[in-house]
């Protein structure tokens, strides 16, 4: 069984007065454990299939179904706690809460699944360690570059350890050569843990490290491709 | 959880030091007018009834006229009434009693250069030696001019007159005067045994804290040569009555009143505790309407809470989203900005509190410098656990619609936001 299955998926949306129509009737099937890169200009609805393979957004029409359960059967909760337990994001602008720590950032999604606080901590510092931030813990968000940054927003993608990992442009606000790190860590994720993680991206460096690239274009698919 | 969500809640505050000051100052300046308003209050009340007790002794009762006292105040009540004093002594719990009637007399003095006797229609007061004696918190100091003294309890015929009346009628210590009584009782002679003296001001002394202030246009006599002139008391003025120990006052007070008043006596009986009751419902309207008009800049207080709250919200509609992204449900996010919300108001709560406290001991004094009394200062718990309570649901409530609204926010938009 795939983990993600989409079939017809369209999305709109109004943008003032205008209708957005996204996406327009896409399929996407994502097995367990491979990397997925998402590729296409701007417009092309990456970031709106992004936000559905998350369950953050509800298709307008077409069927969503995460390890076989149907995401449009979910209550607003019951999706929000699938997100917290099976899905790990990374964003390009870093998205940390700006006035708590790094540990206390890795811990946040925890704490809304009421882990109890010291294995919690526990939990943040050995993924701090693992993303090579053990001397950063107690850094705010504004004491830290922006490669350290991203990586503590990895740290908590995997707090819960998630199935899924979605990126969105993780590199696209770093130089190549913490970009280079970053998505080697990422990938070290698919290959030693057997996660499963998706990419939206521009970046060549990232293609490839993926097994798959798709590109999407008016809110469709328009090109599958294996990488070697 | 909730320890989690106060640590979040509290991380956002301190990041937002100025604004939070801010809000928390526009929170305790309410809260400091409310509390000091109340303490100020509690401590009058407190002063008036110790005062109270002080004179009143809460083994006393006075026997008042019918309707001149509390709810049941009445125009139509008389101010004198019928009393059989001698009776009442016996009654079971009672100590002791004196009482006051009065009259208007046609009093003969002596005579001036002239030969003529110096007379008129003059009030004469008949005083219970008891009064003076037992009762002298009532009497309070009262002083006759040197070589005089006032009546003690075996004196029949002896009268203590006021100043004024003295000159009017030419008489000083040692010398006569006569009243006349009922036309079918003879007159007698009395001996004026003291004048008192008039305070160091002109004034008359303030006698009777009772409200009856020691006149000097009055001529006082022993309270049982009054029956010699005018029969059995039916013009008493006011009844003391002090019940034996142990005894409840109360009980006894309400006893004196219903047996009285059916031998024909129109009378009320006032305990202590019917004063501090009515002291006490004065001042706790007093100062249940001034905290009233406090609670109006607690309630802007609330709308400054309300205020930031929005502010905060809009401004961390990212955050919000993050949150959201990673895990956070929609009544995870509400507490948040409550307990948010409900902190500054408990802060300001605190402060308040604290402030209130001062500002109500510095009053205490100041009023009681200008009144030269001392005023009791009163931190009342129950009212210091009411307040904080209170604060803290003022912040809570006032960030229920901000919390509401941030909950509610669509995650992806959230994020998108810039």
């Amino acid at each position: 069984m795939p983990l993600l299955e989409l079939a017809g998926i369209t999305k709109d949306y109004r943008l003032g007065k205008t209708f957005v129509h996204a996406l327009r009737g896409l399929d996407l099937t994502i097995e367990q454990g491979e990397i997925v890169a998402l590729m296409g200009p701007s417009g092309s609805g990456k970031s709106t299939l992004m936000h559905i393979l998350g369950a953050l957004d509800t298709p307008t029409s077409g069927t969503a179904a995460f390890d076989g359960q149907s995401l449009q059967q979910l209550s607003e909760n019951q999706l929000v706690t699938l997100r917290g337990r099976k899905v790990g994001f990374v964003f390009q602008t870093f998205n940390l809460v700006p006035t708590l720590s790094a540990q206390k950032n890795v811990e946040l999604p925890m704490i809304f699944l009421g882990v109890p606080k010291r294995k919690r901590a526990a939990r943040a510092k050995e993924l701090l360690t693992k993303v090579g931030l053990a001397d950063r813990i107690r850094h705010k968000p504004n004491e830290l570059s922006g490669g350290e940054r991203q990586r503590v927003a990895i740290a908590r993608a995997l707090a819960n350890n998630p199935e899924i990992i979605l990126a969105d442009e993780p590199t696209g606000n770093l130089d190549t050569e913490t970009g280079g790190t970053i998505l080697e860590l990422l990938r070290r994720l698919s290959v030693d843990d057997g996660r499963t993680v998706v990419l939206v991206t521009h970046d060549p460096e990232a293609v490839r490290i993926a097994g798959r690239v798709i590109r999407l274009r008016d809110g469709r698919t328009v090109e599958e491709t294996a990488n070697a | 959880m909730l320890r989690d969500f106060l640590v979040l809640a509290g991380s956002s505050i301190l990041h937002r030091k100025i604004r939070s000051w801010l809000t928390v100052i526009g929170v305790f300046i309410g809260i400091t007018a409310v509390v000091a308003l109340i303490s100020v209050g509690l401590g009058l009340e407190r002063t008036i009834t110790d005062e109270v007790a002080k004179v009143f002794g809460v083994d006393t009762f006075v026997l008042a006229p019918r309707g001149s006292f509390g709810a049941a105040r009445t125009s139509e009540g008389s101010d004198q009434y019928a009393l059989d004093l001698e009776w009442l002594r016996t009654l079971d719990g009672v100590l002791t009693a004196a009482a006051v009637r009065q009259r208007t007399a046609f009093v003969q003095g002596q005579p001036g250069p002239e030969g003529r006797l110096a007379q008129g229609f003059l009030p004469v007061m008949g005083l219970s030696p008891e009064l003076i004696t037992s009762f002298s918190s009532f009497v309070g100091s009262l002083e006759v001019e040197p070589g005089g003294r006032l009546f003690q309890e075996a004196d029949r015929v002896v009268a203590v007159l006021g100043r004024e009346v003295a000159t009017r009628l030419r008489v000083d210590a040692g010398q006569t005067i006569v009243i006349a009584g009922d036309a079918d009782k003879p007159e007698i002679t009395f001996t004026v045994v003291g004048i008192l003296a008039t305070a160091d001001d002109g004034r008359p002394q303030q006698g009777f804290t009772s409200g009856m202030p020691a006149s000097a246009t009055t001529i006082y006599i022993p309270y049982d040569t009054m029956e010699s002139l005018w029969g059995p008391a039916q013009d008493v003025l006011v009844t003391l009555v002090r019940t034996a120990p142990g005894r409840d006052v109360d009980e006894v007070a309400n006893r004196a009143q219903a047996e009285l008043r059916a031998r024909g006596s129109r009378v009320t009986a006032i305990t202590y505790s019917d004063i501090s009751s009515a002291i006490g419902t004065v001042t706790s309207t007093v100062s249940a309407f001034l905290a009233g008009i406090a609670g109006i800049s607690l309630l802007v207080g609330g709308v400054g809470v309300m205020n930031t709250m929005f502010t905060s919200v809009l401004e961390r509609t990212k955050e919000i989203g993050i949150m959201k992204a990673v895990g956070a449900k929609n009544s995870h996010i509400l507490s948040i900005f409550v307990i948010e919300s409900g902190m500054m108001g408990l802060v300001g709560g605190i402060v308040g509190t604290l402030l209130g406290l001062g500002l109500s001991a510095v009053a205490s004094a100041i009023i009681g410098r200008m009144f030269d009394v001392r005023i009791a200062v009163v931190a009342s718990p129950v009212l210091i656990t009411a307040t904080l309570g209170g604060s803290f649901l003022l912040g809570a409530v006032a960030g229920l619609w901000p919390a509401r609204r941030a909950s509610k926010l669509p995650v992806v938009d959230a994020l998108r936001y810039e």
